[in-house]
């Protein structure tokens, strides 16, 4: 086997800090590359790099053998590089075969061909063997099926190389069955791919070959059989971890936090019964759809519902979000960028969304700002933000990581007597996962208590003392720590047996 | 230069610094009279400053109301209506007399305006019994803007574009498009009176011109310094203005982290049109009358104009009043250079919306520097 | 002086002020309109530039586009920048006072053409007598009326009015009630409002006409809405030349190039003419002597008394008339 491409020697610096160092590897045509590493090593700039968005400060590229020095995005595509982004790049008001011909479309006097378009497009479905019709109008599509379109539409402009990046984040176990069994079709077809995932144990099924960066420098590589997934993560943090989670340090004590009796929202959730108790750490599982989020939003009061009682600490509780909150509940919702976090704010803003009331004083509520600066530090320091200023950088300059330690934190300044979790750790790299997972133990440990809905069942399984697992809206069954068995909450979930 | 040449990198992220600096638009100013006032000297004539100044005022209360609305990300299009409605009301409340020949046949004739004048005519405190009913009416234009927009979830666009073009009706239609004049003088005092001016000049001149001496201290400049002190402590310094900023940012965020969303609209839409009634009590009184047509042509231009060249964000949740502030001296102090110019009107109008997208442009440089910067 | 206004900030500290009363003879004047909509004003604005350039003085010139609130503020730009004298051609007549007063609280002399303030406290203002005019212009196409009709009958006069916020606009209905007076219980008279815009007198004047299509005399407080008459009056088969079967007397104010292009052809009687060329020499004659007297606040009344062009003096007056002279210029023709 060829290569397809090789790096030899890049290295990139962003106003004389280093991005990248010497990172030298090659991809063999026809094969699955994984590019692992935490946030921060690396990794986009090295895919800007070879995207031709950024151009590097030293070393070179080549592809086929021959020097490739792009000088920007179209020359990528001109030679057969194609991104699949993790935010998708689709026009979601227009049709599948319009977005495949977005670039141009072929005319016919003067008329936009739309019988070609139409064939061609068709052909290209079908070599994902994709049965939808290309006139369909892409918001119409399942995230899952968008991306196979963005992969249609990099075939559409006969790319050879097709580079991934975090393409799961937003799929259903199914859809992302789907994209593997794609990537794998694609493969045999002669693509080359490069893979760029935070799950492991999707990179160590898919690929056959690794690259694993770390400050800016290839710290490793080799084929997939020498990397076991315990080596990617002690090559990716430069340490052994021992272990994925941290140990539970409390046991969950009696009182009941919160208890919700027979909550029924027609079509979205039926009858559901739950119970939190303090210093417990209840786990959620069901597949995509199965109503967790829309059960989260009905307890912290975000959605009305038809039926059913809530109840925070033995108070009944009613009304919009703020009585939730002013009772004792925090919600950290799936959708970081959309509905934690403002983006173009400080740190220390975002810190103090949820408790601005209490830093005012006197009767027009002027801002005590050395009471902010006070304890948005404190939190900085007791949540471990990586920050360079609290009160200048933005949040959208943190890592996922941190933005998600600034998201709970914003809700820590409330203590909170239920935290409700939503996906906490989604596009949160290994390492800080283990410090997220951390954070919440010490919450619990703290006597609060805690919902958290996940999809990734390892995730539940490391950190609950108790799951309980839906099924399109209702609560198929739960169960203790002690039961965990990874085979029968799958089966509950996909609805095969009930309690 | 020297043997120790700057590093270029220096350089360059200084001039980075003053383009992210919150006086950079004060800066600009300052550099544009410089460099325009040796071939238009009497741009820095004590008059002309006099009456940039005086010209700044009323304007800049009008667009820090508009900041607020811009900072939750809306836009408020009524300003001008809401100026012409309550400049109406309250000359119609206070004026000491009206020409039935001009008022016989409008709604208001025989019940609230006849030929002695408006209701409040010579009484005790009249004028501040007008502006509180104008204070009234503009709460009211405010209210229902911000209802509209909060509750009904409506673009600010459409909710105001409505306004505008019913409430200025209203105006005309309740005057049958009369000027109300012959207003008290307390009400007059408020657009035009100084407090103290200054005579830049001989001590031994007999009499003084009027016109060499300059008013200093102003009651429109009192007002509207009042008004963005206050402005801007409740945007910058409090809770009230944080959650502002916030739902301007992300509303969504906002809303889940338990900010009242829709109080808070309806707020800063009740807010914007007293701004703007403030303003246009400025103006009725340097005009001395009531007058449904103020606020009208291109008028929201400037507001909007100034504040978007101060760097309010048209986007929401990036705003200060101070920014305003430098916005609005800029625009005047470019309108009057044009006019110096001996422009026509409709050159003036073309440049001046060649610099509102300068501005727009500037903005997104800064926007794409301070990411940069961030990295 | 104008040398002096140059001088920057710090020297000015210093040095003494300003001497007045100094010899214009070549003076700063500002002239300031507020827009050139009309064709009247649109010859207004030539005849003032023209006489002001022709006698060496400098004119400084101020379009406030109908905005009351930049006039004012232009008008101030006019005094900072030192000007000797200021032509004024207000929006209306309340504004025209606060800027009278502001231009004269300031020591420069004020000259207003031809829309005159509420009030005549301050400046000089030239002011057409637009009641007499009307009545003179009116009152010929009601003797017309009254000639073609029977003795006894009652005959229907309709008259359009102006914006009544306007002096102008008031003293031409004014004018025209006069002249209806000199025919007591002879006229049933019908009022149509334009607020001096041609859209409002378009769907007025419909529904007077659809109303009461019989009209023996209408006039027009202004002349530019003699097309909206014709819009109206054409389709209903009432837009005849004198002399044809039922041809109405039509009456209007001002003198403008159509006016004077349809008098000619005969579908208009009368219009009563304010004398533009006497009103622009008169306003620059006024600044003038002002300045060079030295006097900061002239005021005085300068009425142009104008006259009615008909179709029986159209031979001797036609050219002191604007409009016809506009129209000789070949103002129609393009």
């Amino acid at each position: 086997m060829t290569d397809l491409l090789s790096l030899q020697g890049l290295s990139k610096s962003w106003f004389g800090i280093p991005a990248n160092r010497d990172v030298s590897f090659s991809v063999r045509e026809a094969s699955v590359l994984g590019i692992i590493g935490q946030n921060g090593a690396g990794k986009s700039t090295l895919m800007n790099m070879i995207g031709g968005v950024v151009k590097p400060t030293s070393g070179h590229m080549l592809w086929r053998g021959l020097p490739y020095e792009p000088a920007g995005a179209a020359d990528a595509t001109r030679i057969g590089i194609a991104f699949i982004h993790q935010e998708l790049n689709l026009f979601t008001n227009l049709s599948v075969a319009e977005n495949l011909y977005i670039d141009g479309f072929p005319r016919r006097m003067g008329l936009i061909d739309w019988k070609r378009i139409n064939e061609r497009s068709r052909q290209v479905l079908s070599r994902l063997s994709l049965d939808f019709d290309p006139s369909v109008e892409v918001g119409r599509l399942s995230p899952g099926e968008r991306q196979l379109v963005e992969i249609a539409r990099a075939l559409h402009n006969e790319a050879s190389l097709l580079i991934f990046d975090e393409p799961t984040t937003s799929l259903t176990p199914r859809e992302t069955e789907r994209l593997f069994a794609t990537i794998e079709n694609l493969k045999s077809q002669g693509c080359t791919i490069i893979y760029i995932s935070h799950i492991l144990s999707d990179v160590q099924r898919l690929c056959d070959d690794i690259v694993v960066l770390r400050d800016g420098e290839l710290v490793s590589k080799g084929t997939i059989t020498e990397f076991p997934i315990p080596l990617m993560i002690r090559s990716m943090i430069g340490r052994d971890m021992g272990g994925m989670f941290p140990p539970r340090s409390n046991q969950p004590q009696g009182a009941t936090v919160l208890e919700a009796r027979g909550l029924t929202q027609p079509g979205v959730i039926e009858d559901v019964d739950l119970t939190v108790h303090e210093g417990e750490i209840l786990g959620l599982f069901g597949l995509m759809g199965a109503g967790r989020s829309e059960l989260a939003r009905v307890l912290f009061g975000l959605d009305k519902c038809a039926k059913g009682t809530i109840s925070l600490k033995g108070r009944p509780l009613e009304g919009p979000v703020r009585a939730h909150i002013e009772a004792g509940m925090a919600f950290v919702t799936e959708n970081r960028r959309e509905e934690g976090l403002m983006m173009d704010a400080s740190v220390a803003e975002n810190l103090t969304l949820a408790s601005l009331a209490a830093f005012g004083r006197g009767p027009f509520a002027l801002i005590d700002r050395d009471r902010v600066a006070e304890r948005t530090e404190r939190m900085r320091e007791e949540l471990n933000i990586k920050a360079s200023d609290i009160h200048s950088q933005p949040a959208k300059a943190l890592s996922g990581g941190n933005q998600q330690k600034v998201v709970i934190g914003k809700w820590q300044l409330r203590d909170p007597d239920l935290f409700i979790l939503d996906e906490p750790t989604r596009g949160v790299d290994v390492g800080a996962k283990y410090e997220i997972y951390s954070l919440i133990d010490q919450i619990a440990a703290r006597g609060g208590g805690i919902m958290m809905i996940s999809s990734e069942l390892e995730e539940l399984m490391g950190m609950a003392d108790r799951i309980v697992v839906m099924n399109r809206g209702e609560i198929k069954g739960q169960v203790l720590r002690q039961d965990f068995d990874r085979e029968r909450i799958l089966a509950l979930a996909f609805g095969e047996i009930a309690e | 230069m020297s043997s120790s040449p700057v590093p270029r990198r220096e350089l360059k992220d200084k001039a980075v610094d003053l383009l992210l600096s919150d006086q950079f638009v004060l800066y600009l100013s300052i550099f544009y009279v410089l460099l325009l006032a040796p071939f238009l000297p009497m741009l820095v004539t004590p008059a002309n400053l006099v009456n940039v100044l005086s010209n700044m005022w009323p304007l800049l209360i009008v667009a820090i109301g508009q900041t607020f609305v811009l900072a939750i990300g809306g836009i408020d299009l009524s300003q001008g209506a809401a100026i012409a409605l309550t400049s109406v009301l309250g000359a119609v409340l206070i004026t000491g007399a009206a020409d039935p020949a001009t008022f016989a046949n409008t709604p208001i004739w025989g019940w609230l305006l006849t030929d002695a004048g408006g209701p409040l005519a010579g009484v005790d405190h009249g004028v501040v019994l007008a502006i509180a009913a104008m204070l009234v009416a503009a709460v009211v234009i405010g209210l229902i803007n911000g209802m509209a927009v909060a509750m009904f979830a409506m673009p600010a666009f459409i909710v105001t574009l409505v306004a505008m073009m019913i409430f200025s009706a209203f105006a005309l239609w309740l005057t049958q498009s009369g000027n109300v004049a012959n207003l008290p003088d307390d009400f007059i005092r408020l657009g035009r009176g100084d407090i103290v001016s200054v005579y830049f000049g001989a001590k031994e001149e007999a009499k003084i011109a009027r016109r060499a001496i300059y008013s200093l201290v102003t009651y429109p400049m009192v007002i509207a310094m009042c008004v963005a002190l206050a402005a801007h402590m409740l945007l910058n310094r409090t809770v009230f203005g944080s959650q502002v900023l916030a739902i301007g940012m992300n509303r969504k965020a906002a809303e889940i982290s338990g900010v009242r969303v829709r109080r808070i609209i309806i707020a800063v839409f009740v807010l914007s049109a007293v701004c703007a009634m403030i303003g246009g009590l400025l103006f009725a009184a340097r005009l001395e009358a009531g007058r449904p047509t103020l606020g009208g042509g291109s008028f929201l231009l400037d507001v909007i104009g100034a504040a978007v060249i101060g760097g309010t964000s048209l986007f929401g949740g990036k705003a200060k009043v101070i920014w305003t502030f430098f916005g609005v001296m800029f625009y005047v102090i470019m309108a009057s250079s044009l006019s110096a110019m001996n422009l026509s009107a409709f050159q003036i109008d073309m440049v001046k919306g060649g610099i509102i997208l300068c501005a727009a442009l500037l903005d997104v440089l800064r926007t794409r520097l301070k990411r940069e910067r961030v990295r | 002086m104008k040398r002096f206004r140059q001088i920057s900030f710090g020297l000015a500290l210093a040095a003494s002020t300003v001497g007045f009363g100094s010899t214009a003879s070549a003076a700063n004047i500002c002239f300031a309109f507020q827009d050139l909509e009309t064709e009247f004003w649109v010859a207004s604005h030539k005849a003032i530039v023209e006489t002001l350039t022709e006698m060496g003085h400098s004119v400084i010139e101020r379009n406030a586009t109908e905005d009351v609130n930049r006039q004012l503020e232009q008008v101030r730009d006019c005094v900072a920048q030192g000007v000797d004298g200021i032509i004024l051609i207000p929006q209306d007549g309340e504004s025209a006072v606060t800027i009278v007063k502001e231009a004269t609280s300031n020591d420069v002399p004020i000259v207003v053409f031809n829309r005159p303030p509420a009030n005549n406290d301050n400046g000089v203002i030239v002011v057409a007598d637009n009641a007499a005019i009307a009545e003179t212009a009116a009152g010929f196409v009601l003797e017309q009326a009254i000639a073609a009709a029977p003795s006894d009958a009652k005959l229907h006069a309709v008259v359009i009015v102006g914006d009544l916020g306007d002096t102008n606009a008031i003293q031409r209905k004014k004018g025209f009630e006069a002249a209806v007076a000199k025919f007591p219980e002879r006229f049933d008279v019908t009022e149509v409002a334009s607020d001096w815009d041609a859209a409002t007198a378009l769907a007025n004047l419909e529904a007077a006409v659809t109303a009461k299509p019989k009209i023996d005399a209408m006039f027009t407080s202004s002349d530019f809405l003699f097309p909206t008459i014709r819009s109206v009056l054409e389709p209903r088969g009432m837009w005849k030349k004198s002399g044809e079967e039922g041809h109405i007397p039509l009456a209007g104010l001002d003198g403008d190039a159509t006016a004077c292009k349809l008098i000619k052809e005969g579908y208009v009687d009368a219009t009563g003419v304010q004398d533009l060329y006497f009103e622009a020499e008169a306003s620059v004659n006024a600044i003038v002597k002002a300045i060079e007297a030295g006097e900061t606040d002239p005021n005085e009344v300068i009425a142009d008394p104008g006259f009615a062009l008909t179709t029986a003096n159209l031979a001797e007056r036609e050219m002191d008339m604007w409009g016809c002279k506009l129209l000789a210029e070949g103002f129609l023709d393009n």
